[in-house]
């Protein structure tokens, strides 16, 4: 049988549709009867949920405004010389 | 022929106009897509060489994308080609990326059961709030800032371009060079940890 250990370790699985019918069939029979893993695999679904929400992926404005002068200057290079590219 | 998988229409604009050289769509598609390029970067390279190789990639842009075809999105494919650089570079750095792909479980969590493996410490937190309403909450948006930039570079690209970029695992694999199985214990590593904060956080109101 499926213990609480080994649920957490596929939990994120789970959560993803990533599992084959009878590993999922195990976690949802361990679900019925065990709280505290619904509560650890609902917190772990809103930790994910947190996460995709989040934009984790923000970049300082300075960074963006430097690369963005370096491309400007590249471009530049590229009108003025427009066959150089061929 | 090629079918355009992603048959977005402000996207095909803006990769039209970034294939006529358009000053102004390079700015709007560097402020787009730069932090999603970033984070592929800094999986192979640290931070300050990070921004030089994106800049480097998206001067290669202005050629290359006359080349783009659409058959993946323009995200993943800048996110390719950002791979790709980094790749080359470590080849010449002889540079390797260890990341431990040995435990399912995070230290803190796996010693949260007992030894016959039921909860011994079971979570504490009741996480009725949806997600929004938690991300409302300040305070908690910095701790997750906080804690993303403790996580292993390689867990936080991984999540990034998973979750935040919802790119396919495909693609992730792809971008990163790692196998299917790797990612899913980095995603799993990632995420737990997410959940040690939160339910610290919710309990204590300390970061
Ligand atoms: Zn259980």
């Amino acid at each position: 049988m499926l213990m609480c250990r080994e649920l957490a370790g596929i939990a994120s699985d789970y959560i993803d549709g990533e599992l084959n019918t009878g590993r999922r069939l195990s976690v949802q029979m361990h679900l019925m009867m065990c709280r505290h893993c619904r509560s650890f695999i609902g917190n772990l679904r809103a930790s994910t949920e947190l996460l995709r929400g989040h934009s984790s992926a923000r970049v300082e404005q300075s960074v963006i405004d430097r690369i963005n002068h370096h491309v400007t200057e590249a471009l530049s290079h590229r009108t003025e010389d427009p066959d150089s590219d061929r | 022929m090629t079918l355009n998988a992603h048959p977005d229409p402000d996207e095909n604009k803006l990769v039209e106009a970034l294939k006529r050289g358009e000053q102004a769509a390079f700015t709007e598609a560097v402020s787009t897509y730069s932090a999603g390029m970033l984070a592929v970067a800094r999986y192979y390279v640290d931070p300050a060489n990070a921004e030089e190789i994106v800049q480097d990639c998206w001067v290669t842009v202005i050629d290359a994308i006359r080349r783009f075809e659409g058959r993946s999105g323009l995200k993943t494919w800048l996110h390719r080609i950002v791979a790709n650089r980094c790749k080359n570079q470590l080849r010449t750095s002889h540079r390797e990326i260890t990341t431990d792909f040995s435990e399912r479980l995070e230290p803190e969590l796996d010693s949260r059961f007992n030894a016959s493996g039921r909860w011994a410490t079971p979570p504490k937190l009741r996480f009725d709030e949806s997600a929004d309403a938690l991300l409302e909450n300040g305070a908690l948006s910095d701790c997750l800032d906080k804690h993303l930039g403790h996580l292993p570079e390689s867990q936080r690209s991984a999540l990034i371009l998973y979750e935040a970029h919802q790119h396919k695992s495909d693609d992730v694999c792809n971008i990163l060079d790692v196998s299917a199985s790797n990612l899913r214990v980095m995603l799993h590593r990632a995420r737990q940890k997410i959940f040690l904060m939160v339910e610290t956080f919710q309990e204590t109101g300390e970061c």
